[in-house]
């Protein structure tokens, strides 16, 4: 234990490096054994967890809200199909680059003038951005497919990928699974890039903008370019999980990415821990079996499904768990879970 | 000559946008009230006045007279506002900015999703008060019918008569000193708690109508007022958020730019030109084209 201490504080880059490396190797390995519905399940939360990250990086490091995730995933979404789709050769990587550049470039724009702004004016900006982006991208329609969207065909599984996996439906599984473990190794990166971000030098900034700005200018921190760093990182991440989330679901419609879905983000990031990696990544996992826990809540309270009630129950759920969270638990499941340590190591003393 | 002006293209957007652009400041006008006293932006309001105009509005399928409909949405609203402040915002004040935010992003999707799964099969529309036939002009249109008076009318009524009691009631001075300072009234004997659940309850009654006017000859849907709410926190910060003529003035200025891009361009990239509207006064007056110049950094 004092040895893995010791070399945590010596080599810290390294450190995440491993822990990261171990914790990808490690999901990879449990897709081999998961049934292709759990695997599809992971993917769209490893897709989630990358905006989870972006998000928790901005709202829980240097305190600005914003609303306008869902907007920049939108335009990860549509770049990856557009490129994808007419370019269907393009190594996977270049694709993700792509969608993540631009959508890096859009939430600069917005940033400038943006993070000049504070708390619950951001917030709105960000959200009518947000609400922006849906009826832009209908009106684009020669570019966009218009309200019917796009449809996407690209996360083609390599044969040598099929023959690895072998078996006598080699193909179907191979199908469910590599496009899991494309989403994992991607959400691994973007996880292993935010921890040194975290770490560094302009992280360390970032929190002390979010608790004195006046603070941070005495300390000679550029408090403007470090929110619209924040920012921009985190439109970024967004449009990258938005690209990861198009090519999973074969489709991209402006419906996608209305208000509810970036409620559910900002659900997903309270509930997970905000301002921490682990929170992230909890949030993505309670995206994937989100719908086990409506329809555990379904059987527990006995609503139908297909009552309006049992229609409508997803947002509610998320809705007053959101709020619970905020009233009792700011720092959700991560932030309970060190309180509760903190509290056993007190009590062993 | 003078029905030609009146049915020309200019004209009949002017008289679109008024309309719209009056409720969408109404909405402005809650969301600056709550502002004011608590320093809360309600997200919910759109999705709360909403809540509320189903309660009333629903009963008109039932047979119920309009008016009364109207009556009973307002105090839905009034009921609704005064539970909100106490039970969700409450235990909020004097937190970090952003718990209020996350708080009413919550409440708004609950609120929503619970409309949707109460009132899910009323698609019928809101018969109208007055007619919805515009007036005509020598066979062209003008794009003023009985119903968009009443709209206006309404709506400038509800917004003087907030103004005047804010103005020359005893109540009114007490909620705007309360804002103002809330620690010097609370020593000169102002009940500031109670001020701010009054704030909200008065907000809540004024979307309901808002919502109502909105509804009117048209279906009742949860997410009417969510496009509505966007404009209306547009048109608030383009005031200055604590201004009550500047979100008015923003309302107003809102949806007359709602109506000329969308007839003059495309109705989808109204949405976009509010945003650049909005992005553009910020940036050269953060605190708003209303409001007085303060050391306050928004």
């Amino acid at each position: 234990m004092n040895f893995l201490k010791n070399s945590r504080a010596a080599f810290p880059t390294l450190f995440r490096f491993a822990t990261v490396l171990i914790g990808t190797l490690l999901v990879l390995f449990i897709t081999f054994f998961l049934h292709p519905i759990d695997n599809s399940k992971l993917a769209g939360g490893a897709a989630v967890t990358v905006v989870v990250l972006g998000l928790s990086w901005l709202i829980g490091l240097s305190g600005q809200v914003s609303l306008g995730n869902a907007g920049f995933m939108a335009i990860g979404g549509y770049v990856a199909a557009i490129w994808s789709n007419h370019h269907a050769h393009s190594p996977l990587l270049v694709t993700f680059l792509l969608a993540t550049v631009c959508s890096a470039f859009v939430g600069l724009i917005v940033a400038l003038p943006s993070t000049r702004l504070r708390g619950p004016y951001l917030a709105g900006v960000t959200l009518a951005f947000s609400a922006a982006i849906s009826p832009l991208a209908i009106s684009l329609n020669t570019l966009t497919g218009g309200s019917g969207g796009l449809f996407v065909n690209y996360l083609v599984t390599p044969t040598w990928f099929a023959h690895f996996i072998g078996g006598s439906n080699e193909l179907i599984v191979s199908n469910a699974q590599w496009p899991t473990d494309v989403m994992v190794v991607v959400a691994g990166v973007s996880i292993f890039l935010m921890s040194n971000l975290f770490n560094s030098r302009t992280g360390r900034a970032m929190r002390l903008v979010r608790d004195d700005d006046v603070a941070a200018e005495l300390a000679g921190i550029n408090v403007q370019r470090t929110r619209t760093l924040a920012f921009v990182v985190s439109a970024a991440y967004a449009g990258l999980g938005g690209s990861m989330l198009a090519l999973l679901s074969g489709s991209v419609t402006p419906q996608t990415y209305s208000l509810s879905f970036s409620i559910l983000l900002l659900t997903l990031m309270v509930l997970g821990g905000m301002g921490t990696l682990s929170g992230a990544v909890i949030g993505g996992l309670i995206y994937s079996y989100s719908n086990n826990l409506v329809s555990l809540v379904n059987n527990i309270t006995g609503i139908s499904a297909t009552s309006p009630l049992g229609a409508n129950l997803k947002g509610i759920v998320f809705g007053v768990l959101l709020i619970l969270c905020m009233l009792l638990s700011p720092r959700g499941i991560v932030g309970f879970a060190g309180a509760f340590r903190n509290l056993k190591k007190r009590v062993i003393k | 000559m003078m029905g030609n002006v009146l049915t020309s293209r200019i004209a009949t957007d002017f008289f679109g946008g008024v309309t719209s652009g009056i409720v969408i400041a109404l909405v402005a006008l809650c969301l600056v009230i709550i502002w004011q006293s608590t320093n809360i932006l309600n997200f919910a309001q759109g999705a709360m006045s909403m809540f509320a105009a189903f309660v009333g509005m629903n009963l008109v399928f039932h047979g119920v007279n309009y008016w009364l409909c109207l009556l009973i949405a307002v105090l839905a609203g009034m009921v609704s506002g005064g539970l909100t402040e106490r039970v969700l915002i409450r235990p909020l004040y004097g937190k970090p900015e952003i718990n209020p935010v996350v708080v009413m992003i919550g409440f708004l999707g609950v609120v929503e999703a619970l409309a949707a799964s109460i009132w899910n099969n009323e698609s019928a529309t809101v018969p109208p008060p007055f007619s919805l036939t515009y007036f005509e002009s020598n066979g062209h249109t003008i794009l003023i019918s009985p119903n968009a008076i009443f709209q206006v009318t309404l709506a400038v009524g509800v917004m003087l008569l907030v103004a005047l009691v804010f103005r020359y009631t005893n109540i009114g001075l007490q909620m705007r000193a309360a804002a103002l300072a809330p620690e010097v009234s609370k020593l000169l004997g102002v009940r500031v708690d109670r001020l701010l659940t009054l704030g909200w309850i008065v907000s809540s009654g004024v979307g309901a109508i808002a919502a109502v006017i909105v509804s009117t000859g048209q279906t009742l849907a949860p997410t009417n007022m969510d496009g509505i709410f966007v404009s209306a926190f547009i048109a608030a910060a383009i005031g200055g958020l604590s201004s009550p003529v500047g979100a008015v003035t923003g309302g107003v200025l809102i949806g007359l730019t709602n109506y000329y891009v969308l007839d003059f361009w495309s109705p989808n990239i109204a949405p976009l030109t509010s945003v650049v509207v909005l992005v553009a006064v910020l940036f050269v007056r953060p605190q708003g084209l209303f409001t007085k110049n303060t050391t306050r950094r928004v």
